[in-house]
């Protein structure tokens, strides 16, 4: 990808005087016990492309839904124009002028262009107070053209390609009179010539003063479009700079920056058979051409960005979703595997990533959460056993549940204890093969590192364990073989030894140093 | 994380996707059927393409089409309203009620107005502030309303409507019975404010998209509100045309007509799951709806059977719904 | 929490203290509105239909408490109904029409199940189309004609006495009672539906087999409703095509006055039955009392719209 020219110099110049659009002045989320974001500063300027990057977790999300009023911030000031202010819901801040593009769009797929340009605003009335469809689609027809685009505005918006229905959505920002623009992981679905259309886009949005902050993980993208950069990470502004004062390998450090601790030590330990082997594994939109191997014993770490589709991959593997193609073996046999009853009786068992919507019934007791997957083992003529309850025990004190009765609700817990329960449910089933998705999200540190030592155990033992985390230390500290995906597709796989952070980062956003893997060797060109 | 993409299609421009796009309307399948029905009963008996039967046909539907076309709107906003049988009796006893007193046109019909709204807005509050589900609340004011029905009459009929009253269900203009007018009136009403007005779209939205209807600002209790009282309009000018038809009013007046209502919208191509439909839909059903049950008489089956042919047709209906988007690959 | 809720919980103990005193006020008050209510013979009686309001309603329970519903369990009374009384009159042996009416129940209750779970289609709709099909179906098999002539021994269901006091099928509703309560407490089937009541996404990824579970409370209803529809032709000693009009409000009434809260995730037998017991004194007593059948229908409207806003009133407060 090539520069037609340095938006940077140009702009820097002209944006550098003008008032902020909106300002964030050192803004703290909590979220009961976990610190989102602390003491971050962050503003937009009229007529630029603010990108704002950072790990999963880095905080990007919570910021921009504090400016779009989806959260109230803790401590901390949000004015727009000069002015502070407060918005309790979303129309606050689309009234105020800031408009979000989340990346599920938020759109009306049953109604058509026009309607969701629409929806909830001032819409042109006729002289007799109805509405005037003819003016609508008029003006639904110029901003879509003003966007460079040509569509038929009575097509309902599900019909439309993504990179359409992204521009609508942009659209629908407009006719809100936005003067700031939030884009959230804009291009995850867009073509190569689908981008450029949406960069000249944003570049006449820019040049009518309207600013937009630019939220991706594409490092490429974020080098030909912004003006200025601001890194975030564990909730923490490291730094803003103008865009042509950094460049990527300086990017990726700054976002993942720690030096590397080892957070836990493996003990030692050696790998045997084959235990779960997956290949060619193909879901149109969700991933392509899946490989992986994951040994007895062996912990595989699968790192990469959200959205890399490595979550539904897992959750194939469990019978939760099926494939379009390709195989998977267990044991060196081929299994088909149509519902999660089926992978559990060929040994596998899904820790899910959300464990409150996903994981637990939260009104169960933990009792009944550790044995709800075992039900079918422990019964007798399909009663309950009074045995039940020792058996979860056993469990519970396997992970040190601490805090609460076993009859109390799941509801009640932490986070790290909710997290724990979880993972007693999965091992009561005592799995061969186990995939955890996300384990230590959300979790305190001293939880985190109990939840370590039994993964380890758990290896120790000759369990075959895929981890899918985003958190880099966990990956490299964690996994005997990390392997990347990007979008679908597996990008990198690397040993213990030859992991680290930067080539790992580097293969789950694209840049450049992406390592030959399974046979497509090209080697990305050095310059953007 | 997994999150959800937005299902797309690829666009087209030819004439193939333009007829592609007109057999994707809600509406389509119930006409296509429509039309096939009208030949096959056309083909096996002379009597049914005459104008008198047809004419009727869309008589004997006045009531029940007037209704479907404001429980569609009910639908749409992601609800459902099946207390609109004993709705109508109850309306029909007030307008009766008044008419037997002063006659006329004008008040008997604002006192079936007047007593359907009051009874949609119960229903509309008991599901916006109440917040109990709409199945439950129109299924209780269904057995509620028959009990008022009872106080009010006492178990005696309401008999001797004056013609000036009746004059919605009997008389004629043009050579075309009043009944037709009015239910083709009232769904021109209904498309107008469907498309044209700021409530009409934020019907669609509120059903199609209830969260991005949130985070959008709309006024959600208050939409569903005005629809659950639109119900009761509808049902007030229902009633004053059974009035004009029946002549008298009887305590059981109206049962069951809920069932017709909902089976009519859903037939005719509103998702019971709300945000896709339209007015066309609620009358194609209505009509549909006739033309079987007079197809049905015609063809010599027993009228016992009617139950058994709508609820069928109600199952037929979701069902196809269902495999038809799920062929179209749409994956909301 | 406010004073006025505080309150209100100390004295709640629990629901079913609740019901139980609102069922004794109920009995005092119908026996004052009129003097037969209290006598043996009619409390016995009343125990006749409520045992087949009672038989469909541990059926609707489970239903329920998955987030489910079934508007067809009335209708399909009457197809049951009719099948029963039908072919018998067409020659078969009673035994054997009566076990071919449990089979149309059963069956019945698998055509929604299978509806609802191939097609994923919203339970309120499939049995609001099921409710029209299977009445019209009554209607229509039975030619709206009735049948009455059956053998003497047919009255033992409904209207035969154990012991010389007490009705038959009590015993039917005590044991069927305490095998729905068995399965619903301690057994995994049981604990399956309160998890997918509570979590359907989490059940299944616990491996919970959703789909199997809701077929069989589905074709489960069926099998219940067949039963009562026994009864009930028994008790009444005729099959007519337009038995059971309405029960189905009888049903869910008592479900949801016995604490099940309407969205799903919690509800109990115990709770159950006593909502059964005041639906049926209310109706009972009331019909004694000379009040029309229309009334009494409001009246039980009424409380099903009060029952779930003070069911969900609490279980907000709570939260």
């Amino acid at each position: 990808m090539s520069l037609s020219d340095d938006p940077g110099a140009e702009g820097a110049a002209t944006v550098a005087e003008a008032p902020a659009i909106f300002r964030l002045q050192n803004v703290t989320k909590h979220f009961g016990g976990v610190t989102a974001v602390e003491g971050v500063d962050f503003d937009l300027r009229p007529g630029e492309v603010h990108a704002l990057v950072g790990e999963n977790g880095a905080g990007k999300s919570t910021l921009m839904k504090i400016v779009h009023g989806l959260y109230e911030p803790d401590k901390g000031t949000l004015d727009v124009g000069g002015e502070a202010v407060e918005f309790s819901s979303p129309r606050d801040a689309e009234d105020a002028g800031i408009a979000m593009i989340p990346q599920e769009l938020d759109l009306f797929p049953d109604l058509s262009v026009t309607e969701n340009l629409f929806v909830g605003r001032h819409r042109p009335r006729t002289r007799w107070g109805t509405l005037d469809r003819n003016a609508m689609r008029a003006e639904a027809r110029e901003r879509l053209r003003s966007l460079g685009v040509d569509l038929d505005v009575t097509t309902t918006v599900k019909r439309l390609s993504a990179a359409n229905q992204q521009i609508v959505a942009i659209a629908r920002a407009l006719v809100g009179e936005a003067k700031a623009v939030v884009m959230d992981e804009p291009t995850a679905s867009l073509t190569e010539r689908e981008v450029q259309q949406l960069f000249r886009i944003i570049s006449d949005l820019t040049s009518d003063g309207v600013g937009v902050v630019y939220i991706s993980h594409r490092l490429d993208e974020i080098f030909t479009i912004s003006d200025r950069i601001t890194v975030l990470r564990d909730g923490h502004h490291i730094t803003t700079a103008p865009a042509n004062e950094l460049d990527a390998e300086e990017l990726v450090r700054l976002m993942v920056g720690r030096p590397l601790n080892e957070l836990f030590t493996r003990s030692p330990h050696s790998s045997g058979e084959v235990a779960l082997e997956v290949h060619g594994l193909s879901r149109a939109g969700e991933f392509e051409d899946v490989d992986l191997v994951v040994h007895q014993g062996e912990i595989v770490g699968l790192s990469g960005l959200v959205g890399a589709g490595r979550s539904e991959v897992a959750q194939c593997i469990f019978g939760i979703r099926s494939p379009e193609s390709g195989e998977i073996r267990v044991d060196g046999e081929d299994v088909r595997i149509h519902s999660p009853q089926a992978a559990m009786e060929r040994g596998i068992f899904y820790v899910p990533e959300e464990r409150r919507s996903q994981g637990l019934i939260l009104p169960f007791s933990i009792k009944n959460n550790i044995t709800l997957s075992i039900l079918d083992r422990i019964s007798r003529f399909g009663f309950v056993p009074r045995a039940e309850r020792q058996t979860a025990d056993r469990f519970a004190k396997n992970l040190s549940i601490r805090g609460a009765q076993m009859s109390d609700p799941v509801s009640r817990l932490s986070g790290g204890n909710q997290q724990k329960v979880v993972l007693a449910k999965s091992l009561a089933r005592e799995p061969s093969i186990l995939l955890l998705d996300e384990p230590t999200r959300g979790i305190d540190v001293g939880a985190k590192s109990e939840i370590y030592r039994l993964i380890d155990e758990l290896a120790k033992e000759g369990k075959a364990i895929l981890l899918i985390s985003s958190e880099l230390e966990e990956v490299l500290s964690m996994s005997d073989r990390v392997v990347v995906m990007r979008e679908g597709e597996i990008t990198g796989e690397f040993g213990r030894s030859e992991a680290n952070q930067e080539v790992v980062m580097t293969a789950a956003t694209g840049g450049e140093n992406r390592p030959a893997s399974d046979g497509s060797g090209e080697e990305a060109s050095e310059d953007e | 994380m997994s999150e959800v993409r937005a299902p797309t299609t690829a666009e087209g421009g030819t004439i193939g996707a333009a007829l592609r796009r007109w057999l994707v309307r809600p509406e389509a399948p119930a006409l296509v059927f429509l039309a096939v029905l009208v030949v096959a009963f056309s083909l096996s008996s002379n009597e049914f393409l005459s104008g008198s039967n047809l004419e009727s046909i869309i008589v004997s539907v006045a009531v029940l089409g007037t209704i479907a076309l404001a429980v569609n709107q009910v639908i749409l906003c992601g609800e459902i309203d099946i207390s609109t049988g004993s709705m109508m009796g109850l309306c029909a006893v007030a307008a009766g009620a008044v008419a037997t007193n002063t006659g006329g046109l004008i008040l008997p019909l604002l006192a079936g107005v007047v007593v359907g709204a009051l009874a949609g807005a119960v229903n509309g509050i008991l599901v916006t502030l109440g917040r109990i589900p709409s199945i439950i609340v129109t299924l209780g004011m269904l057995y509620a309303l028959r009990g008022v029905i009872l106080l009010v009459t006492g178990g005696t009929w309401i008999t001797g409507i004056p013609n000036e009253t009746r004059i919605l269900g009997t008389g004629s203009m043009l050579g075309i019975h009043y009944p037709v007018f009015v239910l083709l009136i009232l769904f021109v009403v209904m498309e107008l404010i469907s498309r044209h007005s700021t409530w009409g779209r934020n019907v669609f939205a509120v059903g199609g998209n209830r969260r991005a209807s949130r985070l959008a600002g709309l006024p959600i209790d208050r939409v569903r509100f005005l629809a659950f009282v639109l119900v009761g309009v509808f049902v007030g000018i229902a009633a004053v045309i059974y009035l004009g038809r029946a002549g008298s009013v009887q305590t059981n007046t109206g049962t069951g007509l809920e069932l017709q209502v909902v089976a009519a919208v859903v037939i005719g191509g509103t998702s019971i799951s709300g945000g896709r439909g339209s007015a066309l839909a609620a009358l194609t059903g209505a009509v549909l709806i006739g033309v079987i049950l007079n197809g049905l008489i015609l063809l010599g089956v027993p009228g016992i059977w009617q139950d058994a042919v709508l609820g069928a047709l109600i199952l037929l209906a979701v069902a196809t719904d269902v495999l038809r988007r799920r062929l179209l690959g749409d994956k909301s | 929490m406010s004073a006025a809720t505080a309150v209100l919980r100390r004295f709640k103990f629990s629901r079913e203290m609740v019901l139980l005193g609102v069922l004794v006020v109920l009995m005092v008050v119908m026996s004052l509105l009129s003097p037969l209510f209290l006598t043996v013979g009619n409390l016995l009686n009343t125990s006749r239909f409520f045992v087949e309001v009672g038989l469909m309603a541990l059926g609707m329970t489970l239903i329920i408490i998955t987030g489910g519903i079934d508007l067809s369990v009335g209708s399909n009374l009457a197809l049951v109904s009719v099948a029963v009384g039908f072919s018998f009159a067409a020659g078969l042996p009673l035994p054997l029409a009566i076990v071919f009416g449990l089979v149309v129940g059963l069956a019945a209750g698998l055509f929604n199940g299978l509806f609802i779970t191939l097609l994923d289609l919203h339970p309120l709709v499939v049995t609001l189309g099921t409710f029209a099909l299977f009445q019209g179906l009554a209607y229509g098999l039975s030619k709206a004609e009735a049948i009455s002539d059956f053998p003497d021994w047919f009255a033992y269901f409904g209207q035969a006495y154990f012991l010389n006091v007490v009705p038959g099928q009590l015993f039917i509703f005590i044991m069927a009672v305490v095998v729905v309560w068995l399965i619903l407490s301690r057994t995994r089937f049981g604990r399956y539906v309160y998890a997918i009541g509570n979590n359907e996404e989490a059940a299944h990824f616990s491996g919970v087999p959703v789909r199997k579970v809701k077929l069989a409370l589905y074709s489960g209803i069926g099998l219940l409703v067949g039963m009562a529809a026994v009864i009930y032709t028994s008790r009444v000693y005729t099959a007519r095509g337009d038995s059971g009009l309405g029960l189905e409000l009888d049903v869910i009434s008592a479900v949801v006055l016995g604490g099940a809260s309407i969205y799903g995730g919690s509800g109990t037998i115990g709770g159950t039955v006593l909502g059964v017991l005041i639906i049926a004194t209310l109706r009972n007593g009331l019909t004694l009392a000379g009040v029309p059948s229309t009334w009494i229908v409001f009246v039980l409207g009424v409380l099903l719209l009060v029952a779930v806003f003070l069911n969900e009133f609490f279980r907000r407060r709570e939260e």
